[in-house]
């Protein structure tokens, strides 16, 4: 089962004492940790007692400005922006919260109190802000930068910098150039692999890039090479940054140096839109957040959620937004779908692997209205591959886990065209009408498409126009699974919701639920109509409600997943 | 505190009325045969013919600088339409060809049936690629997409009317265009 081995390599780097391990993965606080107290601004407070100083003060509401520092990557301590005061045997020292370990009572003092740690992050600040340019009118992150919002906590200096001299850049000797103005500017746009831009100058060298690479990618393509503020990240020579997960490394960067290319000048952060989702393209999961402006979806980024993807999206997943609009299969009138139901003889009902639950309860209580007319298949013929341990299960379909809970079948496609070729020496086929339902089993079939090609009324209901649209006989237009809301349970078992994203192409596409509950005759009004007739299938699900489960998803119990 | 004010009665003379009357009418008169015979000295504008004097600080029609190669300062970064009260600046980016530049502007629209001529695209401009100096207030079109401005429009000015604006001058055609491109370093590809 691909969602036991999934968390080996966190469980393994988890294995240390209290504070860190072999690789300093910074041990996250947990609903279970203990509480200790501790003494903050000179003020008993309660923190999670088996974590780092910087998230025991985040889970008493206390924002320490970092740059370096991240949950999921190993803790480098190395931009000393985190700085805070503690009280020790030689009287109040200055130590980063990010490597410090909690220990009952301590006593920290925050910058509320001690205008030393607030002078020393605002020098921090500056200093790393002497040789910064300022692009940040032109700079993709601005506006979701971690040097902009450190600035406004811990800097607003005046800057003492003096014009004559201006900006004094060192780095890549390689790639250094003089600007319109004369001035000695670094490699602005260093094309470091297939997807990713490198911005030499804008760099503040926190290495969360290389260290992503290191110890969650499991591939060191990235180093910081060069010593001081020569430093710069760099390839090994004559390679390239090519991994399934790199365009992590422009979600990691706290600042606008690693630019995804297919994002870069394409939108300013501030006028996108986020709708939370779930990646429908595997069976983990993984949590997104799908960035929209004017009826467009631009760009996918990873939603933490720390028992399932973490911070982390692959590839795949992250880039197959830019077909979600492509190749649309228009609305057709239900009437004719009803029509072409009723041609007579035995139904083949087959969901695919985007259904979510909804359409899955949907699909069952068709099912029970056409009785025994009718027969439900389900699963893909794509290969199922293994987890990856990062943001991927292997498994294409999707809402495996769900066809099970509703009693579904998840993979008995094989059977299908068994009975198909068997039906083909006897004569007569035994089905009558093939309902796909967000299914392209032609696409992935390949050599036994011949045999359901001998069905001979093909409706299809998907979002695209897809090889199975094509050879059927209706297809129907209906809602991707971005632009509907619903729920799926992921290859370990956790209920997580999907809401719609408002970028359906035509309003008279209608998500899968509610086409296929007008077949059956009782129609659902709204995506919490179908997940109550999913509870009526799955004792589990039922009870619940889409404000009951959490952004992070509501893990099943006694599941057969 | 109310207050009763006593008017005067009218006498004889007012109460004839005619007399009054002619009063009125002779500055009726008076003003006619101005502008019959001195015309110049009416304060009005006889408009379209007469054009009012703009201002130099008047906030008009916007305009797009240029460098010294004749591309647009802007380099799309979207203040203005940040600024923007009236939410009528739409600005597409691309990156632009030019090693040194980063990013260009590939649509540049201003629609001047919604804008307010506030003048806070141009003082959040941190490259002074907008202006509102030209001096044009009169938008007269036929149809609606013609008063949305946009790239071509905004560029296409004369640095000959604005002798006395030094960066104006650096644009292609203008006085200091030569010595500004020697600057720049690069000819016009």
């Amino acid at each position: 089962m691909p969602s036991r081995v999934f968390r080996k390599t966190i469980v393994l780097e988890f294995s240390g004492n209290n504070m860190s391990n072999y690789y300093n993965m910074p041990k996250l606080p947990t609903e279970n940790s203990p509480k200790v107290e501790i003494f903050v601004d000179d003020k008993p407070v309660m923190v999670p007692g088996d974590t780092n100083l910087l998230e025991a003060l985040k889970a008493v509401g206390i924002e320490t400005p970092h740059v370096c520092y991240h949950p999921y990557l190993p803790v480098s301590g190395n931009c000393r922006q985190c700085l805070v005061e503690q009280e020790g045997p030689r009287g109040r020292m200055l130590v980063i919260a990010c490597y410090t370990p909690v220990a009952p009572g301590m006593k920290i003092y925050t910058p509320a109190s001690s205008a030393r740690v607030k002078n020393a992050r605002k020098a921090t600040q500056e200093f790393m802000l002497v040789n910064h340019p300022l692009d940040c009118p032109i700079c993709d992150k601005a506006g979701e930068c971690t040097l902009q919002e450190n600035y406004m906590e811990a800097g607003q200096c005046e800057s003492r910098m003096r014009p004559e001299y201006g900006k004094n850049y060192h780095g890549n000797p390689a790639h250094q150039f003089i600007d319109a103005k004369g001035q000695l500017r670094g490699g602005k746009h260093v094309d470091l692999g297939p997807r990713v831009l490198l911005d030499e100058e804008r760099c503040v060298q926190c290495d969360r890039c290389v260290r992503f690479m290191r110890s969650i990618a499991g591939s060191e393509q990235l180093q910081l090479a060069g010593r001081a503020d020569h430093t710069y990240i760099t390839t090994f020579p004559g390679e390239k940054l090519d991994h399934e997960y790199d365009l992590c490394v422009t979600d990691v960067c706290p600042v606008g140096a690693m630019t995804a290319k297919y994002f870069r000048f394409q939108k300013r952060v501030w006028l996108l839109s986020h709708t939370p989702t779930i990646s429908m393209d595997d069976s983990l999961g993984a949590n997104i957040w799908l960035d929209y402006a004017d009826g467009h979806i631009y760009r996918v980024m990873p939603r933490c959620n720390p028992e399932v993807n973490r911070s982390w999206l692959s590839n795949t997943s992250r880039l197959a937004f830019q077909n979600f609009d492509k190749n649309r299969l228009p609305a057709v009138e239900l009437d004719a779908l009803k029509a072409a139901l009723k041609d007579g003889g035995k139904v083949a009902l087959v969901a695919g692997g985007s259904c979510t639950i909804e359409d899955l309860a949907a699909l069952r209580m068709l099912k029970e209205t056409l009785g025994d007319s009718a027969e439900l298949f389900g699963g893909t013929f794509k290969k199922v591959g293994a987890p990856d341990g990062i943001a991927m299960s292997g498994d294409p379909l999707a809402n495996r886990a769900g066809f099970k809970l509703l009693g579904i079948p998840d993979n008995n496609l094989d059977n299908l065209v068994d009975r198909l070729r068997s039906d083909l020496v006897k004569g007569a086929p035994e089905f009558k009408v093939l309902v796909t339902v967000n299914a392209d089993i032609f696409g992935e079939a390949g050599d036994v498409a011949a045999a359901l090609e001998k069905i001979p009324t093909r409706i299809a209901l998907s979002a695209f126009d897809d090889a199975t649209a094509k050879k059927a006989t209706l297809a129907f237009g209906i809602r991707h699974w971005s632009e509907v809301q619903g729920t799926m349970v992921n290859s370990m078992n956790i209920l997580q919701k999907l809401n719609a994203c408002p970028v359906c192409p035509d309003e008279k596409l209608r998500p899968a639920y509610e086409v296929l509950s007008d077949l059956a005759g009782c129609k659902f009004e709204s995506a919490f109509d179908a997940f109550k007739k999913a509870g009526e299938y799955a004792s589990v699900l039922a009870g619940l409600s889409y404000d009951t489960i959490k952004s992070t998803g509501k893990l099943l119990e006694g599941g057969n997943a | 505190m109310a207050r009763v004010i006593k008017q005067r009665p009218m006498n004889w003379v007012e109460r004839l009325y005619i007399f009054e009357a002619i009063r009125g009418l002779w500055t009726t008169l008076k003003h006619a045969a101005r502008g019959l015979f001195r015309y110049e000295t009416l304060p009005t504008i006889s408009y379209p013919e007469g054009q009012p004097e703009v201002l130099s600080g008047y906030r008009a029609k916007h305009r797009l600088m240029l460098r010294p190669d004749g591309t647009p300062r802007c380099v799309a970064c979207g203040m203005c339409a940040a600024a923007c009260p009236a939410h009528c600046i739409y600005i597409e980016a691309t990156a632009s060809d030019d090693p040194r530049i980063e990013k260009k502007v590939k649509r540049f629209d201003i629609d001047h049936l919604t804008c307010v001529f506030c003048g806070l695209c141009v003082e959040a401009c941190p490259v002074d690629a907008l202006r509102m100096d030209t001096k044009e207030i009169i938008f007269e079109h036929r149809t609606r997409e013609e008063f949305v401005a946009n790239l071509k429009t905004l560029t296409s000015w004369d640095p000959k009317d604005y002798p006395e604006d030094e960066q104006s001058q650096k644009a292609p055609g203008g006085t200091k265009n030569a010595q500004a491109r020697a600057v720049w370093g690069m000819e016009v590809k």
